[in-house]
């Protein structure tokens, strides 16, 4: 369910930036602006799901993806960027203090955190290395 | 380019070469084999890996050609940078444990050899092995004739002779050593990249006067102006959202990062390798911030001369505001940047012709310790000799080789790596619609040998890789919707790969 969910939306990001980047229109922005923020998402969860399952990854990758839509939204709709914020319009303060470190931090912070369970796990080395020879 | 003749920058050139010299001697010694020299006995910590990653990922443009292209376009440059945010950790949930945990059960030094194990294709595997061979030799001209140009300031060399210098340095520990040596120079290249931007984006925010103060002289210069410092700008927004999707889902297919995943000595250490990657290029981005923003506010100011052209914006700072054991410091991290990336595509374009195409024909090489230390000598004096002779090919080459490897292997890897049902004819259509496509695109749209071919029929703003990229993963999901019933079961060694 998790990965055919992740596959979906894979696809719609796919179609979305070749129609964006390749036909154009009026709407073109908005259709690469979701692609860029569905994109990571989506590859995301497909590497990440074991058993067919996410483990509770999904608000995580929402909150990234709200982040990322959000985001690139804010640099398409604020007129002029908007607002100065400590002297920069506020859509590149965004992106300088909001867009990078942020999920940089979080996104590894979490990584870290849940290796153990949906990285590599000791059960999933030893099998690996069982089949170490029997397949090259 | 202004002439770095200043006594503390030769001098520190001349240290930094001696270093490198130095770390090839000690390699030469621990290579004894093809699996020392391609993947640098897989005995590598997460630090080393991480540091050697971001330093084969960042040439001389993020030092040089970053800076000089803020000056040009403004803070939408950013965009290129954006996706750093979450590509650490992309990398490693889609790509860094699955290939670490193939080169577990497999003999897989290179890309297509990953190609190769998991789609059981020679013509998969061929079709990559093609790719990284294009654009390595773009990749590599590209930053071999930026290291002739740099040493040539620096040292006051005519360029075939700088080339021919730095390609000696080059030379010695990448044929003596192979990744050995080349990933222990990254991680000194890497580390010296990181201290000289750190103290470089210091220096450019005290030079301007503080960040406050640099903001505001470029938003009330009539030459610069509040745009300037807006995300967007004066660039099209199609251009923009371009380079994110492209810098940030591209970094999927980059064979020089994704190699070192091969070299971890344990995968449970893959656990931080998200943050020791993404924090080392942070850190080494600030020379781009520091130094795109610093010049613009000290032409607003009066303090500096505008710029005849972009590109001479770090040289015109570091000449000019930064004293010089920094500016010597910061000539070093350049070449680091430039070095420690040729160094990666000596190697790889050494394993394709060693490796990838031998064993997309069926074939495999003897002595392939020996064969990959010629290689490496013939790949690296042939592109020497391409960018020195075609300079304006080189160039036009190295400026997609990065999108030319996204769009031909991202789709193939970071979905094939984690869907089984993605086969064999899907990953080679996706990964020559890739290559060709992005090939074609980026070769008319920027082409002046032949006036009278058209330019690309695509969006104002539109950048030919983002097109390529999203035709490839098209491609592989569309051929294999269509193929994928048809797929024979994977190896059950594949498959524990994919399972965990």
């Amino acid at each position: 369910m998790a990965r055919t969910f992740a596959l979906v939306l894979l696809a719609l990001a796919a179609l979305a930036s070749l129609a964006a980047f390749g036909l154009g229109s009026p709407a073109a922005p908005w259709l690469a602006a979701f692609g860029g923020a569905t994109f990571p998402v989506a590859l995301i969860a497909l590497g990440a799901v074991r058993r067919g399952g996410l483990g509770g990854l999904w608000i995580p990758l929402g909150v990234l993806w709200i982040l990322l839509a959000g985001g690139l939204a804010a640099i398409l709709a604020l007129p002029a960027g908007g607002p100065d914020v400590a002297g920069l319009p506020l859509a590149t303060a965004l992106m300088i203090f909001v867009l990078v470190p942020i999920p940089l931090l979080g996104l590894g912070l979490l990584y870290a955190f849940s290796f153990g369970r949906l990285g590599v796990r000791e059960e999933d080395l030893d099998r690996v290395r069982r089949l170490r020879s029997g397949g090259s | 380019m202004p002439i770095l003749d200043r006594p503390l920058i030769v001098v520190s050139t001349l240290v930094y070469f001696a270093v490198c010299l130095g770390l090839g001697v000690w390699a030469l010694r621990r290579t004894r084999s093809a699996h020392d020299f391609w993947v640098a006995r897989q005995g590598l910590g997460v630090v080393v890996t991480g540091l050697a990653t971001m330093a084969a990922a960042f040439s001389g443009f993020v030092f040089l050609g970053g800076p000089g292209l803020t000056y040009r376009i403004g803070l939408s440059s950013l965009f290129i940078n954006l996706s750093i945010g979450f590509t650490p950790t992309l990398l490693a949930w889609t790509l860094a444990k699955r290939l670490r945990l193939l080169a577990e059960v497999r003999e897989v030094y290179t890309i297509p050899d990953a190609i190769l194990a998991r789609y059981g294709s020679r013509r998969a595997s061929g079709a990559a092995a093609v790719a990284v061979l294009v654009g390595t030799i773009g990749y590599l001209g590209a930053q071999l004739l930026a290291m002739g140009t740099l040493l040539t300031a620096v040292l006051g060399l005519s360029l075939p002779a700088a080339v021919g210098l730095g390609l000696a340095v080059l030379l010695f520990y990448s044929v003596a050593g192979g990744m050995m040596a080349g990933v222990y120079t990254d991680v000194f290249q890497g580390s010296l990249m990181i201290l000289a931007a750190v103290a470089v984006f210091a220096c450019a925010m005290s030079a301007g006067g503080g960040f406050g103060q640099v903001v505001h002289s470029i938003a009330a210069s009539p030459r610069f102006g509040r745009p300037f410092l807006e995300p967007l700008g004066s660039t099209p927004a199609l251009t923009a959202l371009g380079f994110f999707f492209v810098f940030g889902i591209g970094v999927l297919g980059q064979p020089h990062m994704l190699n070192k995943f091969y070299m971890i000595r344990d995968p449970r250490q893959l656990r931080w390798l998200p943050l020791v990657l993404g924090g080392s290029q942070a850190l080494c981005l600030l020379i781009w911030l520091g130094i795109g923003l610093a010049v613009p506010a000290l032409v607003a100011q009066g303090k500096l001369a505008p710029l005849a052209r972009p590109d001479d914006a770090a040289p015109a700072f570091l000449l000019g505001f930064t004293p010089e054991p920094l500016a010597g410091l910061a000539v070093a991290a350049i070449l680091a940047a430039i070095m420690s990336t040729a160094d990666s595509f000596m190697n790889l374009g050494a394993a394709v012709l060693v490796r990838d195409l031998p064993r997309a024909l069926g074939r495999r090489v003897d002595r392939e310790l020996f064969w990959g230390r010629l290689a490496t000598a013939g790949v690296a004096v042939a592109a020497a000799a391409l960018a020195l002779g075609y300079d304006d090919l080189i160039a036009l080459l190295g400026t997609f080789a990065f999108g030319t490897f996204g769009a031909a292997l991202a789709p193939a890897l970071a979905v094939g790596l984690n869907w089984k049902r993605v086969t064999a004819a899907a990953a080679t259509a996706s990964i020559v619609t890739g290559t060709a496509l992005n090939l074609l695109l980026e070769f008319l749209a920027r082409q002046t040998f032949f006036p009278a071919l058209p330019k690309p029929p695509l969006p104002p703003g539109a950048l030919p890789t983002a097109v390529s990229l999203a035709a490839s993963f098209v491609v592989l999901l569309g051929v294999t919707a269509w193929t994928g019933g048809r797929h024979s079961a994977l190896p059950e060694d594949i498959s524990a790969v994919m399972e965990a």
